[in-house]
């Protein structure tokens, strides 16, 4: 059986087993098909579409927020709100640049809410724990400094360093997917660069 | 040590971002537990966990323990009394079917200092009703309403002053904010209630 959407579609699977909607269905689909389906409330189709994107915005989730448990978490919260709003996605087939938008939204609004509960909360006995840990004897970078570092940022900064260097994104693709203008992106960029400079400074002579 | 003057933005970043670019993966898991989100239609709130940083330490899962002197604490006592009185009264006009979820501020229980206790007062067909909000780490402890026999639930909340965001969960995955609260929308437009304590 093959769902009368999908039959001009020339790389839609149909063999009598076939049951639409099912994940066997919906790899070989395009995003913008799958996007359609989506919002029709397939949600094989949108599981589909998290596999396509998941991994890719993995990296960026876990760098803005800080550690893997939450970013799984908001990247979960990020894919759910898109889900519910795909009736709003206006380029079904740019849906990878909309859903980046809406995880770095996501992302954005953790860090702020985070960084407001800390202020609340965090006493100066528990600041004490959060310095650095240890560098590599060669003073080269790990990941945990280079973490603290980026977590030492403001979230408009740590933000953009990570689209710009990490995610390799140009200012133009960062002016649409934030809204904001390039100058203030560039501005941002380099401040962050000079803070992070800073702030590993600082751990290596720890 | 390699001397980080030297280096132009450019290629400063460029070592970062080598270090920042390790991969980060979630595996099929993270779709099995999407499309479980999805199809039980539940509230969008992440928890607030301790900073990695912190080493994972137990001061933010320690129950809060109120600084209440022996006089406060007696305050205290009279506040719950009283606010269930005025609770009582609040909801007697309830209507069953129909949710009209209602969060009251409890009119002058003065406790302490910074300290307010806020009773929430839901009205509506419910098995469960729990409120969460920015108090509760929306959502990681979830504070149950207790079902009185006038068809309301209730809980009352020690609550610093200042203004809270909060929202009812109904039957474990209904998100309902309070239509007669003030709202709060964050940017994806979830919607959430507004109290002001103490101002």
């Amino acid at each position: 059986m093959c769902d009368a959407r999908h039959a001009g579609a020339a790389r839609a699977v149909c063999d009598a087993n076939h049951i639409p909607g099912s994940p066997k269905d919906v790899t070989d689909r395009t995003d913008a098909d799958l996007v359609m389906s989506a919002a029709r409330g397939d949600v094989h189709a949108f599981a589909e579409l998290s596999r396509r994107y998941r991994d890719g915005y993995s990296r960026f989730a876990v760098r803005m927020v800080g550690n893997r448990d939450d970013a799984e978490d908001v990247l979960q919260s990020a894919f759910i709100r898109a889900y519910r709003a795909l009736d709003r996605c206006r380029d079904p087939a740019r849906f990878g640049a909309w859903l980046y938008q809406i995880v770095a939204n996501e992302c954005r609004t953790f860090v702020i809410r985070q960084a407001r509960r800390d202020r609340r909360l965090v006493h100066d006995e528990l600041r004490l724990r959060e310095a650095p840990a240890a560098s590599t004897a060669d003073g080269s970078d790990t990941l945990e400094d280079v973490q603290y570092a980026l977590d030492q940022l403001d979230v408009d900064q740590r933000e953009a360093f990570l689209m710009k260097h990490v995610e390799q994104l140009s200012y133009e693709e960062m002016a649409e997917l934030t809204g904001d203008g390039i100058s203030a992106l560039k501005m941002r960029v380099k401040r962050a660069c000079a803070r992070l400079r800073e702030l590993l400074e600082e751990v290596h002579d720890a | 040590m390699p001397d980080r003057h030297a280096d132009s933005d450019d290629v400063f970043a460029e070592r970062l971002a080598r270090v920042l670019g390790a991969p980060e993966r979630f595996g099929e898991e993270f779709e099995r537990s999407l499309v479980a989100a999805i199809q039980a239609d539940r509230p969008i709130r992440w928890k607030l966990r301790p900073r990695a940083r912190m080493g994972t330490a137990a001061w933010w899962r320690t129950p809060a323990t109120l600084r209440l002197s022996p006089l406060a604490g007696l305050a205290l006592a009279a506040g719950l009394a009283m606010i269930a009185t005025l609770g009582t009264m609040r909801v007697a006009r309830p209507t069953p079917n129909v949710l009209t979820p209602v969060a009251t501020v409890a009119a002058a229980p003065v406790v302490h200092d910074t300290v307010t206790l806020v009773r929430f007062v839901f009205v509506g067909q419910a098995k469960t009703v729990s409120v969460v909000g920015d108090f509760n780490q929306w959502g990681a402890t979830p504070t149950p309403l207790e079902a009185t026999s006038n068809g309301a639930w209730t809980a009352s909340i020690p609550l610093a002053n200042g203004r809270h965001e909060y929202a009812f969960i109904v039957n474990g995955t209904r998100w309902v904010p309070d239509p007669l609260a003030p709202v709060s929308s964050d940017e994806f437009d979830t919607k959430s209630s507004i109290v002001t304590v103490g101002l």
